[in-house]
């Protein structure tokens, strides 16, 4: 987020440039067209600006309609430029040191997030809120602090009692948080929406503060929070009544908890992955209590037998999501039969269990509304049992088939003419699947936003050319498909316009020209896995550079390219966040000096077996000041002296550290013991 | 009316057993006798109230005097009763005199004297069965049912009175005969004759009791806080005394024991007859007496002696404190009986003697059952769950269940990570101070010449000191925020631990040193 000066006047070049270039194609037609006029309204006008006629109703009309792209809209006027800066309700800061100007400036924020924040601490907030009369804080709805792990209870509770009408927290893998943040949390009485995943420290007590103070609480998210036991859930049941989703995943509680929980009234969706200590006894409280449950998961939840889920299931009538992973060994055909009063069942995920064509044929002939169906790592789905299970379910939008070796492309076809409305396929590791499955799927499943086609060894460039008319596609992965190659890739980076995300992990005969139709094509791109393509150089790094978007950039183990390739991406794509470039040796000095001077956004690098020298690491380390995770296993090139003063120069930012093992003993054990105390973790390679 | 007739009966038969007199019993006694028309003369009872009135006597007049003396051995002697309490003595050196002759002829005559009267409920047995349909068919079970509690009452007393004789046999009574609630009821025919005598007799009793109530008078208010007191300490324990408070026995139902002081406090009560090695449990001594040669070894000599027994249904027994005034004794208006002698023990140690096992964690808790420390210690430090209303738990889920019923209570996080500067002391820790300040002021009134005082005085100084500790820290938190906040914990680590005891401490001990102070002014 960088804060641009409002321009005098009317800016035409900007408003062009957000016209024309393939960047805005978001704005839909109708704002072109209404942009158009505009534009050429003001050209005939040439002096003022028409805007200052038009009131600001109408202009925040405007500004609704143009949904995605309100950056380069802010570019275009002094008035569009004012009018969304006060309907901006959300921001997300990346750089604490803009934080106060940008809230001047944006003076009607709900939303703040600073989960991307480094390194926010209790100095910063108190700065933040005793700066005189910036009252910002009273507007403030949402707080997203996820990650946040320099702020201390102190600065939480400052920071929450200064916000009155806060209704969301997000403090979810803040691990160093315990029972007097949650104690600090506890303050917020309007509270609706909590998010504590993964706050290892809160126990039973921090809990109890949480349902006590925020009695007004309706989703809570305790996943993670592995102190927490019974008595905690007991209470939470019993203080916060109007709870509408609970994820208790991973906790070590007990049936007695569900016994606590059934007596919520209003709870819509409760979660409990992985909580290995809860049975069908358990199970069976639910089946009276909680009369509004939709949606159920009871994944990993090794106690569970069917005869439990189905005393869940015959309960709840309304039940919408069932999710059942990696617990039940086998369905049995009463819990199958027990679907079919479930009228509004909408997504089954049972990965992992034993199923049988026949139950498969129940599931489609009794889950007719079925819109996902999880099926990963089933054992013993067969072609007959999809087809049965599809020919059922026409509304299917999402179906994971990953690791379901025995389906060939029959099976495709068939999902391809039962299911129109399919968006997202999953069929990773299915090898018999080969382009004629793939060609059915390109002619009928025109809505597929999603597909999963890693390690397929059968999908080949034609098949590649029969998917690539799937031009809504948004993610593809084509992980270890060692059989395409440019040209497939050409075909996909033509007609995907929209593709996001691209997986190419260990396809080693993609080179520099598919990387070329590629940055034409998919200019949208955001993430892109070219780890082991050795066939690439830094042509096809050059021309990867022109996607402007691209925030994670995976380049491990590519012999061939150097510090020229690196430094056009570290210059042309500012979005940066997560760069790998391990084992790729020839990148030198000049490759990392251009990453710590432009790569202002880096967030995540690997520079494992990289050849960095002392001075530059350390100016790396210093230079980005949004690093959070560094790998630094095997540089042969930099002294331990060099390594210290690294760590040093980034002590107070970085969360996470990748060290050689080997330097245990050599590096101070001063440092190891600031870094411990600044909560940052070092993994020992 | 707390005892029936029938313990009143043994008391009355049996002299080494304590006789208490009480003015309500004979009014029951006519009750019954009223209603057991039906009951056939020759009951011996009566002969036996008047060929014994000295014994009768001698032991009715010495519970009360047992009642003075009793509530405070180890306290101050009430001034102006120095007189009695001579009397007293030359009571109990007299009752502690072995066997008297007298006596023994007195027993004597009475068994004869109850061997007829058996041969004539027998007599009158076989009369009926002569006659079987003259009555309604009701009131015929009815009379044999009452025969032969009769005659089982008529068995009783003779064992009991033949046991009496042997000189070694003190204070416990072999009584062995089935007396169950119904028939010890039906026991009290046996009295009517003997009200003749008894009542006479009684007024003066009365007025004797009349005459101690006065001189009790100053005693009583003491003993009533003293028991207040035992009550609060004893809550904190739930064993099997406190378990037994529902029983609800009907009175009589059961035979009272009363164990000497003595008794109750040594340390063993199995002595190997050999060696003359005490223990505690019998069952030690069978395996000790297998080293004084084979014939312990015989696998009869190593099993329980008393199960045989236990085929017949036996009496109930109870047990009573032999400390006066206590609701454990047999005199209170409320008694309640200990279940077993182990009950006694742990009663008597726990209420009447010094409490002489201190935590060596702590301090401050002080116990006189050495296993009630074990299980303090294991809990003593650690696991202090407070709320913020300042009330500690024990353990976690009392904490959240306590939480559970209050609105707005929360548990409070340890001091030592109390929340930070932005929160001025809130309601709740306004509370936590005003109930320290409370304890504060109630130690400074107690006497600090006891041993109890001056701990109380230790604790006011932690008192004094923790607050303060408390703030500054707080203090010295809220200006480090920012940096290093991490590393500004420790400093808390002493307080906390040193609060938590302290708000144990206090609440135990206000009530007992207030206790004390009023037992010291007299």
């Amino acid at each position: 987020m960088n804060p641009t000066k409002p321009r005098c006047n009317f800016n035409s070049p900007s408003l062009f440039r957000s016209l024309t270039k393939p960047k805005s194609t978001q704005i839909q037609n109708i704002n072109i067209l209404f942009f158009i006029f505009i534009y050429l309204f003001i050209e005939l006008m040439l002096s003022e600006s028409v805007f200052c006629l038009l009131t600001e109703d109408l202009l925040i009309r405007i500004l609704d309609r143009v949904n995605s792209d309100r950056k380069s809209l802010r570019l275009v006027c002094k008035e569009f430029h004012r009018v969304e800066s006060t309907t901006r309700k959300t921001i997300r800061i990346l750089r604490i040191e803009f934080l106060l100007g940008l809230l001047q400036k944006y003076c009607n924020i709900e939303s703040l997030d600073l989960s991307v924040c480094p390194r926010i601490d209790d100095g910063a907030v108190s700065v933040l809120l005793s700066h005189g009369s910036v009252n910002w804080t009273r507007r403030i709805k949402r707080l997203v602090l996820s990650r946040a792990t320099g702020l201390g209870y102190v600065g939480l509770e400052m920071l929450i009692r200064a916000c009155p009408l806060l209704e969301a927290v997000d403090v979810s893998h803040c691990c160093g948080y315990g029972d007097r943040e949650a104690s600090a949390l506890s303050c917020a009485v309007r509270l609706r929406e909590l998010n504590m995943d993964k706050c290892l420290g809160v126990t039973d007590i921090g809990l109890a503060k949480i349902a006590v103070g925020c009695s007004k609480l309706e989703s809570l998210s305790l996943k993670w929070c592995l102190e927490i036991s019974d008595l905690g859930i007991d209470l939470l049941s019993k203080k916060c009544l109007e709870l509408k989703f609970l994820d208790v995943s991973y906790l070590k509680v007990t049936s007695e908890s569900l016994r606590s929980i059934a007596s919520l009234l209003k709870l819509e969706v409760f979660i409990m992955v992985g909580c290995y200590l809860v049975d069908d006894v358990g199970l069976r409280f639910l089946e009276k209590g909680c009369p509004l449950l939709k949606a159920i998961d009871v994944s990993r939840c090794n106690c569970v037998s069917p005869s439990g889920l189905l005393s869940v299931i015959s309960g709840h009538e309304g039940l919408e999501q069932m999710d059942a992973r990696y617990c039940l060994s086998e369905l049995s055909a009463p819990l199958i039969n027990g679907l079919k009063n479930l009228n509004h069942l909408n997504i089954i995920r049972i990965n992992g269990v034993r199923v049988s064509d026949f139950i498969l044929q129940i599931i489609g002939t009794n889950c007719k509304s079925l819109v996902e169906l999880g099926l990963s790592k089933c054992i013993g789905v067969t072609n007959m049992g999809i087809m049965q299970v599809v020919s059922g379910c026409g509304n299917l939008k999402t179906l994971d088939l990953t690791c379901c070796r025995s389906i060939t492309d029959v099976a495709i076809s068939t999902i391809a003419n039962s299911c129109p409305n399919l968006a997202c396929l999953k069929l990773e590791s299915c090898d018999m699947v080969t382009e004629v499955g793939l060609y059915q799927l390109g002619l009928s499943c025109l809505m597929l936003e999603e597909l999963d086609l890693t390690d397929c060894s059968g999908v080949n460039d034609i098949a590649l050319k029969y998917i690539s008319r799937c031009s809504e596609l948004v993610r593809l992965k084509l992980g270890l498909c060692t059989n395409i190659s440019d040209i497939g890739l050409a075909h996909i980076a033509c007609n995907c316009t929209k593709l996001t995300e691209l997986d190419l992990y260990r396809c080693v005969r993609i080179g520099d020209d598919g990387l070329a139709a590629l940055a034409t094509g998919c200019n949208k791109l955001t993430m892109l896995n070219l780890s082991y393509c050795n066939r690439m150089t830094d042509t096809g790094l050059k021309c990867i550079s022109n996607l402007g978007e691209l925030s994670d950039l995976e380049l491990r183990a590519i012999p061939n390219i150097t510090s020229i390739g690196i430094k056009a991406v570290a210059i042309n794509c500012k979005r940066l966040a997560n760069l790998d470039l391990k084992h790729c040796e020839k990148i030198n000095d000049s490759g990392f000096w251009a990453l710590a001077f432009y790569a202002q956004n880096l967030l995540q690098i690997n520079m494992s077996y990289c050849n960095v020298s002392d001075h530059v690491l350390c100016l790396l380390m210093s230079n980005l000041k949004r690093l959070q995770d560094a790998k630094l296993v095997h540089l042969t090139n930099v002294t331990v002296q060099g390594l210290e003063l690294a760590l040093r120069s980034c002590c107070g930012r970085i969360k996470k550290v990748k060290l050689q093992s080997s330097l245990r003993f050599s590096i101070s054990s001063e440092i190891l013991e600031t870094f411990n105390a600044r909560g940052c973790k070092i993994r020992w390679d | 009316m707390l005892f029936t007739q029938v313990t009143l009966i043994n008391r009355i038969l049996i002299p080494r057993i304590e006789f208490e007199m009480n003015p309500t019993g004979s009014l029951c006694a006519n009750n019954w006798a009223r209603s057991s028309s039906l009951v056939p003369p020759g009951n011996g009872l009566q002969t036996n109230l008047s060929l014994d009135p000295s014994s009768f006597f001698g032991v009715g007049i010495e519970t009360p005097f047992k009642e003075i003396n009793q509530p405070s051995p180890t306290q101050c002697v009430i001034p102006g009763e120095s007189k009695k309490d001579v009397k007293i003595t030359d009571q109990e050196t007299s009752k502690l005199q072995d066997w008297d002759p007298s006596a023994m002829l007195n027993n004597l005559s009475f068994l004869e004297e109850k061997i007829h009267q058996l041969q004539d409920v027998v007599h009158m047995i076989v009369n009926k069965k002569f006659q079987p349909f003259e009555q309604p068919r009701e009131l015929v079970t009815q009379e044999q049912q009452l025969i032969t509690a009769d005659l089982t009452s008529i068995i009783v007393q003779l064992i009991s009175t033949a046991g009496s004789l042997l000189p070694s046999v003190r204070n416990t009574v072999a009584n062995t005969s089935p007396l169950i609630g119904q028939l010890s009821q039906l026991r009290g025919i046996n009295l009517p004759f003997g009200t003749g005598t008894s009542s006479g007799i009684q007024p003066q009793n009365n007025c004797e009791n009349k005459l101690f109530d006065h001189s009790i008078q100053n005693d009583v208010p003491n003993k009533c806080e003293m028991e207040q007191n035992h009550n609060m300490e004893e809550h904190e324990h739930k064993d099997e005394e406190d378990m037994e408070e529902g029983e609800n026995l009907p009175p009589g139902s059961y035979e009272i024991l009363q164990l000497e002081k003595e008794e109750i406090l040594a340390p063993h009560t199995h002595f190997c007859t050999i060696c003359g090695k005490g223990f505690k449990r019998d069952a030690n001594l069978r395996m000790h007496m297998r080293g004084h040669g084979d014939e312990y070894k015989t696998p009869a000599a190593l099993a329980k002696p008393h199960k045989e027994t236990g085929s017949e249904p036996k009496l109930i027994k109870r047990y009573s404190c032999p400390y006066g005034g206590c609701k454990r004794n047999k005199d209170h208006k409320k008694f309640q009986p200990l279940k077993t002698i182990l009950c006694v023990k742990n009663h008597y140690k726990r209420t009447h003697c010094d409490k002489s096992y201190t935590c060596s964690r702590c301090h401050t808790k002080k116990f006189s059952v050495i296993a009630d420390l074990k299980t303090h210690e294991k809990h003593c430090g650690k696991d202090k769950w407070l709320c913020s209303c300042g009330t500690t738990f024990s353990r976690k889920d009392k904490l959240f269940g306590h939480i559970a019923l209050f609105q707005g209570h929360t548990p409070a996080i340890p001091l030592e990570e109390n929340k930070g500067l932005a929160e001025p002391p809130d309601r709740c820790d306004a509370k936590e101070n005003s109930t320290m300040v409370g304890s504060m002021n109630f130690c400074f009134g107690s006497n600090p010449s006891s041993e109890n005082g001056i701990d109380n005085m230790m604790d006011v100084k932690g008192n004094i000191d923790d607050p303060i500790n408390y703030f500054s820290s707080l203090n010295f938190e809220g200006c480090n925020f920012g940096a290093f906040n991490e590393f500004s914990q420790p400093p808390f680590e002493d307080s906390d631990s040193s609060f938590s005891f302290l708000m144990s401490g206090s609440f135990n001990y206000a009530p007992k040193s207030g206790g004390e102070s009023c037992s010291d002014n007299l």
